[in-house]
């Protein structure tokens, strides 16, 4: 297990004891949840806005943020970069599904992780007896082209971007997921948070080897 | 490579009572022949009804390495094609689903009806007498559906699908009838899972109870961790063949484990599912009557129902096994709603989030290990992979349905297949397009 200080010099994380207990029930996501992805993915259509020197401070730096904790396997700190009613979602369908093919109230994806999914995860990979992280992936993400995409939700920020994630793991072919990302960035407890990361990959309707990392 | 002279006669000394060769998962020329005489060479699952529900809807799908198109005519009628044009070989269709009432080959343009027959070519003055139209339209797989399930098959000598998989069938029907009237539905995306790694050991670990303790120990001790006792899958701990479970024989290849006598409340022992306590609250309280009926439902069946060669009905997903090659094998998770009238909607938001649990943190380990065989499978001189597990230690009886029933660590199921694979590779039937 990687070991951490709370507030080291890669910012303030949870401890796995902590995650063990956190949100080991799952009240939030509701009808009216699943309404908001649908606003969601409309929205993520419109066209966007590069950043301003003060958004590219403090809301490109949070995803840039999550992509070195999650290249650095610090999957504890990376929990914390997220809200309390957070989500981690990427479709089965390629592109920008539409909802007919992606609304995920109907359909099956290929990750949907409220906060206790995403502990879940956490938990698993650090199990250390997980066959398919035997050995661990190691990830290399690589963000571009942030935009600031407008949205009628008070409070929300969504940025938009595109990504390349090279993934490799002892004895297995490298492999490279590319596509899009969007990130819904919310203000709790005075910092801005993660409160929905979707993830649509160029090749998400076909098959994969082994996405037991996380993206 | 190889350890046999010739293929049929040869593979009698690659299947032993209580091992089998090696070979049987590295050799090409071996997976080349179960791609005719296994696939299409017996009745194998092509598509589900609910996934070409109107007039005119078809998928494309394989038939062992072959492409195919599962189509519906104009009139409902169900047809297996073979994705070929007659004139050039081209495939026809290049789309994975989708509405056609024709298929026209793009290369010349050679027109077909979606129930098979040639119907027009461009500039027909250049062909003489001798061009017969009827005798070119797109060849045909004998194709036969139960219950929505359509299987297909290029052997004209099998008996129907319902007697020859009369049993699993059976055991299919109780899979079907948790809930009165209910039908299952696909079209709600797919779990695309490689594997580097000869089929077989996907069909092999299917009905395998032996290995879920081991295999999946990361999900075991992670729900352990997080929820402790209780949870899905806990009777996979410790002495299986002390508990509940049994697996079966349930005749030409297809195998069962029934893990229900082991499932006191659904519900109660569902694994963890995003939304579980906001919509559990919703259903019972819009639909009191039936709310605790209804959650049940949203939980797998309890039940590893494996159709020889290629479907796998676990949990409440069906599995579709897709060969590429000896070492390569793509693993299809189909979800699947429920729907009924009186059937909560809320339950198939439930399922689908439940229907991501296994292909998260079950399926990945058991791929990775199925690879890990593969590669020590190629190792030319160690010969034999063991599957005699209560082969000889009298645990086995006549169950239920009078099927050779045993505990769930038995690897009968694995000594069932491998009899009807030695039957399918050695028949002299042939395979014919109609």
């Amino acid at each position: 297990m990687d070991d951490f200080l709370d507030d080291g010099i890669m910012g303030a994380g949870f401890t796995l004891e902590q995650i063990l207990t956190d949100a080991v029930t799952s009240p939030y996501l509701d009808d009216s949840y699943y309404d908001l992805l649908r606003q969601d993915m409309a929205e993520w259509e419109a066209m966007g806005q590069p950043l301003s020197e003060a958004e590219r401070a403090s809301h490109e730096a949070l995803i840039l943020q999550e992509n070195w904790l999650l290249d650095r396997r610090a999957y504890e700190k990376w929990l914390h970069l997220y809200s309390a009613r957070c989500l981690y979602w990427i479709p089965a369908a390629d592109g920008l599904p539409a909802p007919e093919v992606a609304d995920p109230q109907h359909q099956v994806t290929i990750a949907f992780d409220d906060r206790r999914r995403l502990g879940d995860r956490i938990v698993w990979l650090r199990t250390g007896v997980a066959s398919a992280q035997i050995p661990v992936s190691h990830t290399a993400h690589l963000s571009s082209g942030f935009v600031r995409v407008p949205t009628v939700r008070e409070g929300e920020v969504k940025i938009r971007s595109s990504f390349l994630c090279h993934e490799i793991r002892a004895g297995h072919p490298v492999q490279v997921l590319s596509g899009w990302m969007g990130h819904v960035l919310v203000e709790e407890e005075g910092s801005w948070k993660i409160g929905r990361k979707l993830v649509c990959l160029l090749d998400a309707g076909r098959a994969h080897h082994n996405l037991t990392f996380l993206v | 490579m190889t350890r046999y002279q010739s293929i049929p006669t040869g593979l009698d000394g690659l299947v032993e009572e209580g091992r089998v060769h090696r070979s049987l998962y590295t050799d090409r020329a071996i997976f080349e022949r179960e791609m005719t005489h296994l696939f299409g060479g017996t009745w194998t699952y092509l598509a589900h009804e609910s996934e070409l529900p109107e007039p005119d809807d078809f998928v494309q799908r394989r038939l062992g390495l072959r492409r195919v198109i599962v189509t519906r005519d104009g009139e409902g009628r169900l047809h297996g094609l073979l994705n070929r044009c007659t004139h050039r070989g081209a495939t026809v269709c290049r789309q994975a689903e989708g509405k056609a009432k024709r298929f026209t080959c793009p290369y010349h343009n050679w027109s077909f009806a979606n129930s098979g027959e040639l119907r027009s070519v461009p500039l027909p003055r250049g062909y003489g007498p001798s061009f017969d139209r009827a005798k070119l339209g797109l060849g045909k797989i004998r194709v036969e559906s139960y219950r929505g399930f359509v299987f297909g098959t290029l052997n004209q000598s099998l008996p129907p699908l319902q007697d020859h998989y009369g049993t699993a069938l059976s055991i299919l029907d109780e899979w079907l009838d948790r809930w009165p009237g209910a039908e299952i539905k696909l079209r709600r995306r797919t779990h695309r899972l490689i594997c580097n790694g000869n089929w077989k050991l996907i069909y092999d670990n299917a009905a395998d109870g032996y290995h879920p303790g081991f295999s999946h120990a990361s999900l075991l001790r992670m729900r352990k961790a997080r929820y402790g006792g209780g949870v899905d899958m806990q009777w996979t701990l410790g002495d299986v063949d002390a508990g509940l479970q049994t697996v079966a024989d349930a005749r030409n290849g297809c195998t069962f484990i029934d893990q229900r006598a082991e499932i006191a409340r659904y519900w109660d022992q569902a694994a963890p599912m995003p939304g579980e306590e906001a919509y559990a609250a919703q259903i019972r309280a819009r639909y009191p009557e039936v709310a605790e009926r209804a959650l049940d439902v949203v939980v797998g069946s309890g039940m590893n129902l494996n159709i020889f060669p290629n479907l796998l009905v676990i949990g409440n997903q069906l599995q579709v096994i897709e060969p590429l090659d000896v070492d390569r094998t793509d693993l299809i998770w189909y979800a699947t709603a429920l729907e009924a009238p009186n059937l909560p909607p809320e339950v198939n938001t439930l399922r689908m989030r439940l229907q991501e649990d296994f292909p998260s943190f079950g399926e990945p380990d058991d791929l990775a290990n199925f690879e890990e065989c593969q590669a020590g499978l190629s190792i030319p001189e160690m010969d034999w992979v063991h599957v005699g597990r209560h082969m000889d230690t009298g645990a086995e009886y006549d169950g239920p349905r009078g099927l050779t029933t045993g505990p769930v660590s038995d690897e009968l199921p694995m000594r069932v297949f491998w009899t009807e694979w030695l039957k399918r590779m050695q028949s002299d039937d042939e395979m014919r397009a109609l």
